[in-house]
């Protein structure tokens, strides 16, 4: 109706002057002027009729909204139904505080997560969090009034139950799920009207270390992922067409909980605090947040603490702590301890030196498919980075190489159906396909992995696929089955993209591709980011890399089969044994030579949480057998023990923890998803106007004006007949 | 010369035009008015953009009505275990049917909710819940043609699915609610079988792009 009474009073001002302004003349200027007096009549006379059509638009839209209940909800209230009278509560709204405590290469965090109910009626609040993908979470506690309730860690199905029970008693109760190894539900019940529950959740997790620098990431906000409906794996891919596809069923794909965004109007939903400590016993170089402005502080010579306040964060990207050591001071290996029950736990890492100058490998030439994700949540500032990223890519490549570019949103299209040699005409075609990409669409992501994976290289040629996406699919274990059958000698290096990547499938997905994972979080990271990269992708630094003991004690170590490792990156074995006692020998390819080291931990080196890292990686890897079509029969009670022997929340396990006494009348109280800030460029419902309103309106006006010009034309010509 | 007898006035007189006598010295024949003219062909102009706007609008319609009554002939086949597709370059198919019966609403559910699919009929959202099965299943529809009759739904009104294997499954709403497009929440998967239809609103908006969605949740009762 706006835009209806805007046109009117202009139109009508218009007609007015424009009547005055021709009054007298004849002549060659006639025409024209009688023309523009008959538009300025045309426009009077649609003035008319777009009031008409106004109120009639008015009285629907009143009558409609008679009909429509919960229409007085605005944009900003997220309101639910809080039982079968139907009163609607806003959502219960969470503050979470984060401390982090570094020690060399491992990490413990506590996440206090404080539900605040603002309603009047009871409920229960469930908040969707990511954590990150290495997490192993093994405490969780909740705190009523002065009481603290220690969680217990149960089956899943077990641990339900007892939650539901509490639930239906009326008694505070909080339950920890994993919905996938980085994405987790925290529900409480039986939050009363007006009250503050506090849930405290504890994890383990092992820093990355490359490169000379420690590397932390918090994530913050959750890519709404994509899960697709039919379709898999293709037979016999081709290109520019989409891929048909037969094999793997969207059903292989668990059930997501989405979280429940905040519209972008109503401003920061859930507010954060980080709080960083880290311990180094030797001096820092460096202590950074990457892509948020944090305090750092010295507090003793070994200490540095680092925060981030409340009022600054929105959890809306992810929060990265890099630090480092002075140069010459950064460690070269270690080795950390620590002894549960009566079994020894070991944490290694080993930092492989680069090849001596004319050792290395000779450069092959490479065959690199670039692929990058086209699909509705690279929109924004995510797909200008990525098209940054292929451009600096596209640039490293030499005379000697050959390459072919892949976009995929819901179908896949390739520029050329081979890879192509590198030819200035044919670098410049590729630039050109790259500035013509838009983000729009889904994430069909398995018909492009198997284009790119699908094919062999030619002889002489080291092929690489460099897949630059945001990660936001639901399918992982789909996917990570295909790269794993299809790789062959091909290698995959996953680059992250946007402000909050699903960094759990990039870093599995390199890993079953052999390859690494790469984060770009910032636009002004992607040269760096990225030269890095192809630098190291050039051959790695230690092949066939072994782990043993010198006197032959028979140790579990995960990752079971150490990958090959690039420039800079770490060797990080957790390891188990009865009494880890004695030397331990590292050995492997540098370059074309045969390489080793030794290590013996020493007795100061022992550090609680080794057993929890162990247990995480030792989940993981059966996980990872499962993906590759081990028996769920036989991995679900291999995972369950390891988690229920060391306290974690797997995919088969859950922390709950339920009080004693009722607090609330026992009785239905509703559930409401407490709302979470969405990332950059978050996912959106389908758009559903036929335009047909506009083009009807725009018709029936036109129409009604061709009447009335027509009319004030045979109006017209009495009038001309008077003249001489 | 003249062998016909002349029996009354002039045929000449009696076909041609009769003047009146003052306009007969006036030597210029008689021309259309400037004036006239031009708003002839302004009048002809705004009757195109006229035609143009207004067929724009009925093609909607008419494809959304005529595509529904293919697509009856491609769930037919469907629903025989075929796979015949609406029409030879359809890249959808119907995964449903749905019908309102105090509406008088008979609607064929297409697979996707693709902008191509819904101008022939509601999309099934990829990935929720298939109608009739247990979970949330989503289908969206425009708000000025085929979902058009939700904004004089009733508020315990009956909404039955009947899915390829010709089993009906009944819903009835539960709620209604008018969120911001980017409540993608609504798609999530639900632990009791429940229909939720989502349309763009205001129904009445002209300019299309609203930010606003409105939502129908249905529970199942049969």
């Amino acid at each position: 109706m706006g835009p209806a009474e805007w046109v009117g009073d202009n139109g009508k001002d218009r007609g007015s002057d424009m009547k005055k302004g021709t009054g007298g003349y004849r002549g060659v200027d006639s025409a024209l002027a009688d023309f523009i007096q008959l538009v300025g009549k045309a426009i009077a006379g649609g003035v008319a009729a777009s009031l008409f059509f106004a109120l009639c638009a008015l009285g629907l839209a009143t009558s409609a909204g008679a009909q429509t209940r919960p229409n007085d909800a605005k944009t900003g209230t997220l309101l639910f139904r809080a039982g079968p009278d139907g009163a609607f509560q806003p959502a219960p709204k969470v503050e979470t505080d984060v401390t982090i405590h570094v020690t060399g290469l491992i990490a413990r965090t506590r996440v206090a997560q404080t539900f605040h109910n603002p309603g009047t009626a009871t409920v229960e609040g469930v908040y969707v969090f990511p954590l990150p993908e290495n997490a192993a979470v093994d405490r969780l506690r909740l705190r009523v009034g002065e009481r603290i309730i220690e969680g217990q860690v149960r089956e899943k199905e077990a641990a339900r139950r007892e939650y539901a029970q509490a639930k239906a008693e009326g008694r505070k109760a909080s339950l920890v799920e994993q919905q996938r190894p980085n994405l987790f539900t925290n529900a409480v019940a039986n939050i009363g009207a007006g009250e503050f529950v506090r849930v405290v959740i504890e994890y383990q997790q092992s820093l990355a270390f490359e490169g000379g620098e420690y590397r932390l990431r918090f994530p913050l906000a959750i890519t709404p992922r994509y899960v697709p409906a039919g379709g898999g794996l293709p037979e016999e891919p081709k290109t520019v067409e989409p891929l048909v596809a037969a094999g793997l069923k969207a059903d292989d794909a668990e059930p997501l909980l989405h979280p429940h965004y905040v519209p972008a109007s109503a401003g920061a939903a859930n507010p954060v605090s980080i709080g960083v400590v880290i311990d180094s016993p030797v001096p820092l170089a460096k202590v950074t947040s990457s892509y948020q402005d944090a305090w750092v502080e010295k507090d003793s010579a070994t200490r540095t603490v680092l925060y981030l306040q409340k009022e600054q964060v929105d959890a809306d990207r992810d929060f990265e702590l890099v630090f480092a050591p002075r140069p010459g001071e950064a460690p070269v290996a270690g080795a950390w301890s620590e002894r549960v029950g009566d079994t020894d736990y070991a944490l290694l890492m080993v930092v492989p030196p680069a090849p001596a100058a004319g050792k290395a490998a000779a450069r092959l030439p490479r065959e690199t498919v670039f692929v990058i994700d086209t699909s509705g949540s690279m929109q924004g500032r995510s797909i200008v980075q990525a098209k940054e990223a292929l451009a600096t890519g596209l640039s490293t490549l030499t005379q000697a190489d050959r390459f072919n570019l892949v976009e995929f949103n819901s179908v896949t299209r390739t520029l050329w159906p081979a890879a192509m040699p590198v030819t200035e005409s044919n670098l410049a075609l590729a630039r050109e396909w790259v500035g013509r990409l838009k983000a729009d669409g889904g994430t069909e992501m398995a018909p492009a992995l198997a284009f790119a994976l699908g094919s062999d290289a030619a002889p002489g040629f080291l092929r690489q696929v460099v897949f630059i996406t945001d990660g936001a699919v639901g399918n992982e274990d789909q996917l990570f089955k295909l790269i794993a059958t299809k790789l062959g000698s091909t290698r995959l290096f996953t680059v992250g993209i946007g402000s909050a990547p699903n960094s759990h499938f990039m870093t599995k997905a390199a890993q079953f591709g052999r390859g690494t994972f790469t984060y770009i979080g910032d636009t002004a990271e992607v040269g760096t980011k990225m030269g890095a990269l192809f630098a190291k992708i050039e051959s790695p630094v230690l092949k066939d890399v072994q782990v043993r003991w010198a006197d032959g004690t028979a140790v579990e170590t995960f990752p079971p089969r150490v990958p090959d490792l690039y420039l800079g990156e770490p060797l990080v074995v957790a390891a188990a044994a009865p009494a880890i006692k004695g030397t331990i020998v590292v050995s492997g390819l540098r370059g074309n030579e045969p390489w080793s080291v030794a290590l013996t931990p020493a007795a100061s080196d022992r550090r609680t949480g080794v057993g929890a890292l162990w247990a995480r990686a030792k989940i993981a890897s059966l996980m990872d057998d499962l993906r590759l079509g081990a028996d769920e029969a036989q991995v679900r009670p291999a995972v369950l023990k390891v988690a229920l022997d060391h306290h974690l929340v797997s995919r088969y396990t859950s922390l709950v923890a339920v009080d004693v006494t009722p607090t609330v009348a026992p009785g239905a109280s509703a559930t409401a998803l407490v709302p979470a800030s969405a990332p950059h460029g978050a996912g959106e419902l389908p758009q559903t106007d036929a335009e047909t309103t506009l083009h009807l309106l725009l018709g029936l006006l036109a129409l009604v004006a061709a009447g009335t010009v027509a009319w004030i034309g045979r109006a017209a010509v009495p009038a001309e007949r008077k003249v001489p | 010369m003249s062998a016909h007898p002349v029996t009354g006035p002039s045929s000449f007189a009696r076909v041609g035009r009769v003047l009146p006598a003052e306009s007969i010295d006036d030597a210029a024949p008689p021309a259309v008015p400037r004036r006239a003219r031009w708003s002839l062909v302004v009048a002809g102009l705004l009757v195109v953009l006229a035609a143009w706007q207004l067929g724009a609008a009925g093609w909607v319609h008419a494809k959304a009505l005529l595509a529904q009554h293919l697509i009856a002939e491609s769930w037919k086949s469907v629903k025989a275990g075929g796979v015949r597709k609406p029409w030879p370059w359809a890249d959808t198919r119907p995964v449903a049917r749905l019908t309102v019966a105090s509406r008088g609403v008979d609607l064929f559910v297409l697979s996707g909710a693709s902008g191509q699919s819904l101008a022939f009929g509601p999309g099934h959202v990829d990935g929720t819940a298939l109608p009739g099965s247990g979970g949330n299943s989503v289908i969206v529809a425009h708000r000025d043609t085929h979902f058009a009759f939700l904004r004089d739904l009733d508020p315990d009104a009956e909404i039955a699915v009947e899915d390829a294997k010709g089993r009906v499954t009944r819903y009835r709403v539960r709620e209604t609610a008018i969120l911001d497009k980017r409540e993608t929440r609504v798609l999530d998967a639900a632990d009791s079988p429940q229909l939720t239809l989502i349309t763009c609103w205001p129904f009445d908006a002209v300019a299309p792009g609203t930010p606003l969605r409105y939502v129908v949740i249905a529970d199942r009762v049969a």
